[in-house]
């Protein structure tokens, strides 16, 4: 039989069955207790997180050598391991890990007490052995591994190809699809805000693109405060607020904002932050309604995915290879015959309303205004990136105005409301409108021209 | 000590029990009862453990005696740890019934919490099963939290 190593048992490592520590004070007297959370190091150390001043600690102090049983939730065996205290941790990569990873589940689990990780207990593992059970016949097999190095390969090489920031989003969103994760989202950061925003998402009922995140809410919106990975592996326990928010366009309307889609049932999540040149550029999240449903590996592995979709946003960001202004524009019409589209403007927070549906607000709502207005004073429907740039009446900041991804917000709200004006790519740096009837542009109370 | 009755009724509902013992370099040990039989008169508790799934805590326990062992309600973490010298017994009739009977309160339980019951068989294994005496020297609450560790009571 071969021997049981640490990372085999990463499953007993996500917090879902409770692991249990004994320990003995310096005369022997022994100490049981659950433990919290117990993290896998590597393959000859394991890491306890230490909130309280517990007889534990006391014990291990006077005495290292310790015991600690771990739980395979898939199929309930135990495992017990000989391990001797090393060290205590109040700082470094591992010890904010596992601050953050402590925060997000007390936060989920809605505990009022906030529980505040106090050291890492770092303890080496000298024996590892499976506890005896009658019920298997207990051959052992190693932990099905994350996904396949070469199908990651893939998904980058999907990734690398993509040269803005739409081709971006759909090849990490499709690249998760062909790697099986089924309900994903691609989130981006604002910039001067303290929000991100849905750009992409797949596998959801609404795409819920142009929802928002705030930075420091939720498991998205701490992955992006951490700047670290966040994972859940059974929210069984976790207090759903979710399945009672209402989704409908009336509801959009009354509120100018596009709820987050999410799943009702989902028992596993996890939320990787997309960081390049030191700057976070978004979040990739995904979610799963079995337990269990992302493991170390996953992480890892899509961690990587996240990183390079990051560099990959930034270079898409980059100007120059964007086209160059265009000279002899065709006026072109681009109406369709159809009724007319009535669109009207909030100036103060540049919402805007097609045929009474809410679609967007904010730069995006600028947008849309400045073409439209545009397309009705010189009859013409094509538009470079660089000429809105330029145009003093959007307000843009100067510098990474991010125009890109809002064009890119617009016309992907624009074709999932199925609006009459639609918004189309033409080229690199270059947009076209395309209305199906006659635009009538209203300014509500408050409104700038 | 006389076991408070609100701790006796609490240490025979379904909640799960822990083993925590020593041997004599001092090299803990952690082992699984399957039930608890509370004896009144003599101010102890007769856990049910398997010794062929937990060897080392009944060699432990017939070596020096020492053992702790942890109650926890699985439906919100309540615990209680009491601590003391205890001695290991043949089962008898009354030992086995009352740890089938455990084993199907404590499963259907844990079920209740969403656990599947084939997960949690390897839990509560009932070979060779002998009866382990510890008097309630001490007990602790264990409930996580600031006051874990706290001294309930001592005799």
């Amino acid at each position: 039989m071969m021997a049981i190593r640490l990372r085999d048992l990463s499953a007993c490592f996500e917090g879902v069955i409770p692991s249990i520590i004994a320990t003995a004070a310096a005369d022997g007297s022994p100490n049981i207790s659950y433990l919290s959370h117990v993290v896998l190091v590597d393959d000859e150390r394991i890491a306890l997180s230490n909130q309280f001043f517990s007889k534990t600690a006391a014990n291990v102090r006077a005495n290292p050598a310790a015991a600690v049983l771990v739980v395979d939730p898939r199929n309930g065996e135990q495992y017990r391991l000989d391990v001797s205290f090393e060290q205590t941790l109040d700082s470094g990569e591992l010890f904010d890990e596992m601050a953050v990873q402590l925060r997000a589940s007390s936060a989920q689990l809605g505990m009022g007490e906030v529980m505040r990780l106090r050291g890492v207990d770092i303890y080496r593992v000298s024996a590892l052995n499976a506890v005896p059970s009658p019920s298997t016949v207990q051959a052992y097999s190693p932990a099905t591994t994350g996904p396949q190095l070469a199908a990651m390969a893939a998904v980058s090489r999907g990734i690398c190809q993509a040269s803005d920031v739409d081709s971006v989003v759909d090849s990490v969103l499709e690249g998760l699809q062909t790697l099986q994760y089924g309900n994903a989202m691609l989130l981006l950061t604002e910039p001067d805000s303290d929000r991100l925003v849905t750009i992409g998402t797949r596998g959801y009922e609404r795409s819920g693109i142009g929802s928002e995140v705030v930075i420091g809410e939720g498991v998205i919106g701490m992955a992006a405060q951490e700047r670290r990975p966040i994972r859940i592996s059974d929210m069984s326990r976790v207090q759903r607020f979710g399945s009672a928010v209402q989704t409908s366009s009336a509801e959009e309307n009354r509120t100018r904002t596009i709820s987050l889609p999410g799943m009702p049932d989902a028992m596993s999540q996890l939320a990787l932050p997309m960081i390049a040149q030191g700057t976070l550029r978004g979040v990739l999240f995904l979610e799963s309604c079995r337990r269990l449903a992302f493991t170390r590996e996953d992480e890892a592995a899509l961690s990587i995915i996240a990183m390079q979709a990051a560099a990959a946003l930034a270079l898409a960001g980059d100007e120059s290879g964007e086209a160059q202004p265009v000279s002899s524009l065709v006026a072109t019409g681009a109406t369709k015959p159809g009724g007319p589209i009535r669109v009207v403007h909030y100036a103060y927070d540049d919402s805007i309303f097609i045929d009474n549906d809410y679609l967007i607000k904010g730069v995006p709502g600028r947008l849309l205004i400045y073409l439209l207005r545009t397309y009705l004073r010189e009859g013409r429907s094509e538009f470079s990136n660089r000429e809105i740039r330029l145009a003093d009446e959007l307000r843009l900041p100067d510098v990474k105005d991010n125009l890109e991804t809002r064009l890119l917000l617009l016309r992907r709200r624009l074709e999932e409301k199925a609006a009459p004006v639609q918004l189309l790519h033409v080229g690199r740096g270059r947009v076209r409108l395309e209305l199906a009837g006659p635009v009538l542009l209203d300014k509500a109370a408050g409104g700038t021209d | 000590m006389q076991i408070n009755h609100d701790i006796a009724v609490f240490m025979t509902s379904p909640v799960m029990i822990v083993l925590g013992t020593s041997d004599d370099a001092s090299q803990p040990a952690i082992g699984r009862a399957i039930g608890a039989l509370v004896q009144k008169d003599e101010g102890s508790i007769d856990l049910m453990v398997s010794e062929w799934q937990w060897p080392a805590t009944v060699a432990n326990v017939r070596a020096n005696g020492r053992l702790a062992a942890t109650f926890a309600r699985p439906s919100d973490y309540v615990s209680f740890q009491v601590k003391g010298r205890a001695a290991v017994l043949p089962a008898t009739a009354e030992h086995l019934s009352s740890a089938a009977r455990y084993v199907e309160r404590i499963t259907a339980t844990l079920e209740g919490l969403g656990l599947d019951g084939r997960i949690v068989t390897p839990w509560f294994v009932n070979r060779d099963l002998v009866a382990v005496r510890l008097p309630v020297d001490e007990i602790f609450v264990q409930t996580p939290g600031a006051k874990a560790g706290q001294l309930v009571e001592r005799q």
